[in-house]
């Protein structure tokens, strides 16, 4: 019992080490890669993509739930994006509130017969809309689907354009982010089949007229972790899978896919639990089974910004909800794994995702329970411990600090001394208690999966409005 | 202290580790440190760029006109670059006197010599950017350095020379990218080559004709493209050439060409393209009906209402909504299509263009047509199903005996 107790400790403690140390490279990467960009944007300059004849037209998918506070800010915001041939579409998800209503007090919409193909599964379409203020903006008003999926394929049978970008309806785009979204595309337009943008932290800057106006850090901890953890997931961990073209998740508050892919693979699957990551793991599927030669890209650049829960257990519901989708895309392409016929995405990418990320509750949380059944049993060597501890906590900090060092060396956003003193020092102190109840949740995720609980639990939002 | 080591020294095997840990301690305190200290820097040396733009700024005037003499700025480098910003740009949103004037003062004191160099000599970033701010300055003694950038081992630069070059926007910069790439192929992606064209080639498109005939491959479909994007009527009978071509990408630039033609000319070259086997020149032809807005055009387009891909129906649509004809007679040609999804195709396109209630009204009121073909036109706009009452034959058959003959 002993001897298989010191033996765990050991996997444990090189699981970890092995972790970290692929962050750090990811770091590394990352910290490479951006400079790159910060030089190439030098040279392209986004003004001239806005002025090109051609830019091909994109449409924007938003889908709406019960967004009366926020729908008519988001829909102006979406409106105003810089870019010269735009279309937006809304997806009145059979909300309850007054969503429609609102938009049709604001933007004058009147039922039209727009050409809808069904080529994506949905929920019934109960009517089409289009402004008379605005007539690049389309309302589709369906019946629930239960699903974001369901609402963006709704979407995807009605867009015009080659390429679509699905954002959430609340989240607040910057001026610039189609422009920057689009300029992968617009170098190499043949391989590039979709790209996902950069996701950051709203709570707590300051929003007027549905702009943010300024950056500020959360002041809750709760959020401020967030912050942290956002910047390590976006500009470490995206920016350096994208690097290698092994992009597994494009997040769905903001990503551009190429129109014509989406319908190819049948749009998005309604009954996916994240399904933004399933969609990309599909289109990887479809595109390394045909033997195209493709490219999935990231952009580092901070252009959308998302309200993030401000309770624990919305932050609960959400974490778990992740995980079970992380579980139910991987479970669902286990036969890519080690084929070498999925290349890198089959023998680097999802092993990491199974090993690091899917396991990682279950691994780390056992790792307390053996540490603790240890000393209880009283073999708990106490140096063994204290290197555990000391050496995860100090190499974890690396990288949390690695990701603000990213956003200071780029983007720099927060420009207030107070909020980089506070985003260091949350830094040190997201590894306790956060980290373990954040291990807790993510195994609940997984449990809930395996028991079949795929409800969708609605996670607390302020909405825009609220925020400015 | 001594304690301390010989902790370490009987930690033994897990002396590593411990090493590691400290490396990790260290790795916190240095980035913690860098971030410290780089935001100190940079409040400083922001406040000091600040002051001295503002200087500039206030003294612009006298700066540009060579009041204030250019050496006192120009052996500083912190405040040429400052003066360098500026200037480019104030390039960007100047009219053609300011331009000039901007540009004299870029000769006068120098600097478009010391960014030709830069974009000759630098390499690397440096060079990319000295090839981009070049560009804008839009010199056209700068060309022969931008046309240089093209020929760099580094693909960015390549880039970066090309962005320069279509922001010239002149002819002899297309003659250099045209000579660039007849020399070397596509050693760019097709994009940003074809944008650099198409602002080099607006002003004398026929620059492109004799590259166009001798390119192969790849290379004639950007080529093509181009052209579509910057034809002119002066190009009439070569379009009608390339109308004909084997090369898909090429008929369809010629397509979408020809709607800068003379309907007489255009017409029956755009009536075949309309039923190219390749969608994507049927949908450049349709659009290019639509642009001509002539009677001639309105068969071709009914016809286009019926075509099996979607954006060909679309843009049909809007073709015949936009040629100001009598809609009543439109309308009634388009049910007599007797297809569903051309139908709706049209009833977007009259919804987004906000037509639909006066051809309600004019259905209303005209005596052109009998009360029973009132009443069903009326009942399919309405309802945008045709499973109502056929209609007579001699009411509806118009469109499809039009378009045969």
């Amino acid at each position: 019992m002993i001897r298989l107790l010191e033996i765990v400790n050991q996997v444990l403690f090189f699981y970890y080490l092995t972790s970290n140390l692929a962050y750090l490279i990811t770091l590394i990467i990352a910290l490479k890669t951006s400079a790159a960009h910060q030089r190439r944007l030098e040279s392209n300059r986004l003004g001239w993509i806005k002025e090109s004849p051609l830019a091909p037209p994109v449409t924007i998918l938003a889908p709406a739930y019960n967004e009366e506070k926020s729908i008519r800010v988001s829909v102006r915001n979406l409106l105003e994006l810089d870019y010269s041939e735009l279309e937006v579409i809304v997806i009145n998800d059979g909300s309850t509130d007054r969503t429609l209503e609102m938009m049709q007090e604001e933007f004058r919409l009147r039922r039209v017969r727009a050409v809808y193909i069904a080529q994506a599964a949905s929920a019934t379409v109960r009517g089409l809309y289009r402004s008379d203020l605005d007539p690049r903006l389309l309302v589709v008003d369906k019946e629930p689907g239960g699903s974001k999926a369901d609402a963006v394929n709704a979407g995807l049978n009605a867009a015009s354009s080659p390429y679509v970008c699905v954002v959430d309806a609340d989240s607040v785009l910057e001026r610039d982010a189609l422009l920057r979204i689009m300029a992968p595309v617009l170098a190499d337009p043949k391989r590039v089949v979709c790209v996902g943008g950069i996701v950051r932290v709203l709570n707590g800057s300051e929003i007027e007229g549905g702009q943010l106006r300024r950056v500020r850090l959360p002041r809750k901890a709760l959020q401020a972790i967030q912050v942290v953890e956002y910047l390590r997931a976006f500009l470490i961990g995206r920016e350096s899978w994208a690097q290698g073209n092994m992009l597994m998740i494009i997040s769905g508050a903001f990503g551009i896919f190429r129109t014509d892919l989406l319908r190819a693979v049948g749009g998005y699957r309604s009954n996916a639990i994240g399904e933004d990551f399933d969609m990309v793991a599909r289109l990887h599927r479809h595109l390394l089974e045909r033997g195209i030669d493709y490219q999935i890209q990231f952009v580092p650049d901070p252009v959308c910004w998302t309200e993030v829960p401000s309770d624990m257990q919305s932050l609960g519901r959400q974490r778990a909800r992740w995980q079970k989708g992380l579980l139910d895309v991987l479970w669902r392409n286990r036969d890519m794994l080690f084929r070498p016929r999925y290349g890198r995405i089959g023998s680097f990418a999802l092993p990491y995702l199974w090993i690091f990320e899917l396991l990682a509750p279950v691994i780390e949380l056992g790792g307390i329970v053996t540490i603790i059944l240890a000393a209880w049993l009283g073999v708990l060597s106490q140096e063994f411990f204290l290197q555990f501890l000391l050496f995860g906590y100090a190499f974890a900090t690396v990288i949390s600090i690695g990701s603000v060092l990213q956003e200071e060396l780029t983007y720099k956003r927060y420009n207030d001394w107070q909020d980089v003193a506070r985003l260091v020092s949350y830094c040190f102190l997201e590894h306790f208690p956060y980290r373990q109840l954040h291990m807790i949740w993510r195994l609940l995720g997984l449990v809930q999966y395996l028991r079949g609980d795929m409800a969708w639990k609605q996670v607390k939002r302020k909405g825009l409005q609220s925020a400015s | 202290m001594g304690s301390t080591f010989e902790t370490i020294r009987r930690l033994g095997p897990a002396a590593f580790v411990l090493k590691a840990i400290i490396a990790a301690i260290v790795a916190d305190a240095l980035l913690l440190g860098f971030i410290l200290l780089r935001r100190a820097y940079r409040a400083r040396f922001f406040a000091k760029r600040d002051a001295r733009v503002f200087e500039f700024r206030r003294n612009w005037e006298a700066l540009i006109s060579g009041e204030i003499p250019y050496e006192t700025w120009r052996k500083k480098p912190f405040d040429l670059r400052i003066v360098e910003t500026i200037v480019l740009d104030a390039f960007e949103a100047a009219g053609r006197e300011e331009s000039a004037r901007l540009l004299n003062f870029l000769r006068t004191s120098g600097l478009i010599d010391r960014l030709i160099f830069d974009a000759q000599r630098l390499q690397g970033w440096r060079r990319r950017r000295a090839l981009v701010s070049l560009g804008r300055t839009r010199a056209l003694e700068g060309i022969s350095a931008l046309a240089e950038g093209l020929r760099d081992r580094d693909a960015e630069t390549r880039l970066a020379a090309l962005r320069g070059l279509a922001r010239t926007a002149c002819p002899e910069a297309a003659e250099e990218i045209l000579l660039w790439v007849g020399e070397t192929g596509l050693t760019v992606p097709p994009l940003p080559l074809q944008s650099a064209l198409i602002q080099c080639c607006a002003e004398r498109p026929q620059v492109l004709l004799p590259y166009l005939h001798h390119a192969e491959g790849p290379l004639r479909e950007v080529l093509g493209r181009v052209l579509g994007e910057v034809a002119t009527p002066s190009l009439g009978m070569d379009l009608l050439e390339f109308a004909v071509d084997n090369l898909d990408e090429l008929r369809a630039a010629a397509a979408r060409a020809l709607s800068h033609v003379q309907p007489g000319l255009a017409l029956d070259a755009l009536s075949e393209l309309a039923r190219d086997p390749i969608w994507f020149v049927r949908l450049r032809a349709v659009v290019s009906l639509g642009r001509l807005n002539h009677q001639g055009a309105v068969p071709l387009l009914l016809h286009g209402l019926t075509d099996s891909n979607r954006l060909v129906r679309l843009r049909a649509a809007e073709g015949l909504v936009g040629i100001r004809s009598e809609m009543v007679s439109t309308f009634e040609e388009v049910v007599a299509t007797r297809d569903l999804y051309g139908l709706h195709a049209y009833l977007t396109a009259l919804e987004n263009a906000g037509l639909r209630r006066k051809l309600e009204t004019e259905l209303e009121t005209t005596d052109s047509i009998n009360e029973n073909g009132r009443k069903l036109l009326l009942a399919v706009l309405k309802t945008g199903t045709l499973a109502v009452e056929q209609p007579e034959p001699s009411e509806l058959a118009s469109a499809e005996t039009s378009f045969r003959s």
